[in-house]
């Protein structure tokens, strides 16, 4: 099987989603690379086809078609992320596609290759089958970017005569000024819809205190404007990787859980069935707003002996 | 200006999933929350440029053509302008033959924007926005987190990581929201009763074309999660999160 990889870039870097895939299609047969910016990309395992077309852009879909005629690979696979899902969907005209990917396997044939996707909110494994030549869209962290990892054989092409100006890349938009930086901290107190409330945000913040650590939340709750965009902890906002991360109230849709990398985490949740649960080291089913004023009173005691 | 947003139900997993190896039936369908941001930022849309008619477009199959009704009434009671309900004469997961399917709806009814959620929860097979851009020919752009119409449309663009970027698009175009620019705003229940109750929707059927390519082989539930689960009534787990706490020297 011939597997064409969509690589990502961000301000010249390579993205760390790129090696995934590379990975991925490693274990599926022979595989080439499509990076669409000037990048280094001197670690990216095997042969790079490098068109230096400049900073993500929906509408260079065009070019990874083109590259699809050149190459005509049996699968096309990219990252489940903002861009990626921009440039896959808009090739899903034309080709089978499946999303939230988290397994691909390769038939005998090689006519066709099963997936496994990680869908309602993490609840229900779907597993497909697509006809070759298809489009797969993976999760970040199903696979191990380090074996995409090695040295890049490098053809650069120039793509002549060729219309990709009807959306336009502006500008990159730095980060709202942080308070905390979530992403250093040791100890995150993080709050999703189970909270309840705006008001109980404050429970949340005092447990933070007494652990020295910091609020952060997920995407509904940043949405409220519960939290600054600052907190927001996943595939948008921030990965946290201190000690300890605890989940109050939050599913753990993947979106949330690509942002989770704490050596610890304690997960509660009245659903026994959340998906957080499957990330988790500790969990306990309880509604937060009731467990939260008499963890706080106990871990207060302790502090003041 | 004419501005549509399509509005989606998906499965309310608050409430269990029955899940079988061929269908996965939910105890309820809720609007999709994504779409629900398409619409809020189509009406911020609204009050910035005041020449704004925005429809919306309430997508069920016959099973939930009933549920869709209450989001249409959340949009009107917002300020959508009119209101339709699209009836998919059969059930698919293809995103893909969906986005057929609206195409044919859509295209040539003088829209320069369409907006719709960026994700839906029971998605797997492709991602509507981008399908039905091209199917209509128009740019597509997702992630969006806000919008700002200057002749062109002027999109601020969620990347990952915390970091976003700006682009420029013409009109028409197709934008997939990730959330709009402000949390979604409250309507009480009474204006939603009155919206409902004033509301025209315009009821439209549309047959659903087979695209093959993709097979369902079965639905699974997720193994079961290696984790230690801290037992008790609430003080009894709160003892064992001290417990855990000190094990790991947080306290």
């Amino acid at each position: 099987m011939k597997v064409l990889v969509v690589g990502e870039t961000v301000n010249g870097e390579v993205q760390n989603i790129t090696y995934e895939l590379v990975s991925c299609a490693k274990k599926l047969g022979d595989y080439v690379t499509l990076i669409m910016n000037d990048a280094d990309v001197s670690s990216i395992d095997g042969r790079v086809i490098k068109v230096n077309a400049g900073e993500p852009n929906p509408v260079y879909y065009k070019i990874v078609e083109r590259v699809i005629e050149l190459e005509k690979p049996d699968l096309i696979v990219f990252g489940n992320t903002s861009i990626g899902v921009d440039l896959s969907s808009q090739l899903s005209t034309n080709f089978p596609i499946a999303t939230r990917v988290y397994n691909v396997k390769s038939s005998k044939n090689l006519k066709e290759v099963e997936v496994r996707s990680m869908a309602y909110g993490g609840k229900v494994v779907v597993v497909l089958k697509l006809r070759l030549p298809a489009i797969v869209v993976i999760n970040a962290g199903s696979y191990d970017a380090g074996e995409g990892m090695g040295k890049a054989s490098v053809e650069e092409l120039e793509l002549k005569y060729f219309d990709i100006d009807d959306v336009e890349f502006l500008r990159y938009i730095k980060p709202e000024v942080e308070d905390v930086d979530i992403s250093k901290a040791d100890v995150v107190v993080s709050v999703g819809r189970g909270i309840g409330d705006e008001a109980n945000i404050e429970l949340a913040e005092k447990l933070a205190n007494l652990l020295d650590g910091v609020v952060a939340g997920s995407r509904p709750i940043v949405d409220q404007g519960w939290l600054p965009k600052t907190r927001q902890v996943g595939k948008s906002g921030k990965t946290v990787t201190g000690k300890l991360y605890i989940a109050l109230g939050i599913s753990g849709a993947t979106e949330h859980t690509e942002g989770i990398k704490a050596k610890n985490v304690i997960a509660v949740n009245t659903d026994k069935s959340a998906p957080i649960f499957r990330i988790s080291r500790f969990g306990a089913i309880a509604d937060v707003t009731e467990l939260l004023p008499v963890l706080i009173d106990k871990i207060r005691e302790i502090r003041e002996k | 200006m004419k501005v549509c947003v399509l509005l989606r139900l998906v499965p309310d997993l608050v409430e269990e999933l029955e899940i079988s190896e061929n269908e996965v039936v939910p105890f309820q369908y809720i609007p999709n929350e994504r779409d629900e941001h398409a619409i809020e930022e189509a009406i911020v849309l609204k009050e910035k440029l005041k020449d704004v008619t925005l429809d919306v477009v309430g997508i069920a199959d016959p099973d939930s053509a009933d549920e869709i009704d209450e989001g249409l009434g959340f949009a009107a009671a917002k300020g959508a302008d009119k209101l339709y309900k699209v009836i998919l004469n059969r059930q698919t997961f293809s995103r893909v033959e969906i986005a057929k399917a609206l195409a044919d709806f859509l295209n040539d009814r003088g829209y320069s924007l369409i907006l719709t959620g960026v994700q839906a929860i029971d998605s797997f097979a492709g991602s509507l926005g981008g399908a039905l851009a091209r199917f209509l020919n128009l740019p597509y752009i997702g992630g969006a987190v806000e919008l700002n119409l200057n002749e062109k449309l002027y999109v601020k663009k969620e990347l990952e990581g915390g970091i976003s970027a700006e682009y420029r698009l013409p009109l028409p175009a197709v934008v997939g929201v990730l959330s709009a620019e402000r949390p979604l705003s409250f309507v009480p229940f009474t204006k939603l009763r009155q919206a409902m109750k004033r509301a025209e929707i315009e009821e439209v059927e549309l047959e659903v074309p087979k695209i093959s390519g993709v097979e369902l082989v079965r639905y699974e539930t997720p193994p079961e999660p290696d984790v230690l689960m801290l037992e008790g009534d609430v003080e009894e787990v709160a003892d064992r999160i001290v417990e855990v706490l000190r094990d790991i020297s947080v306290i």
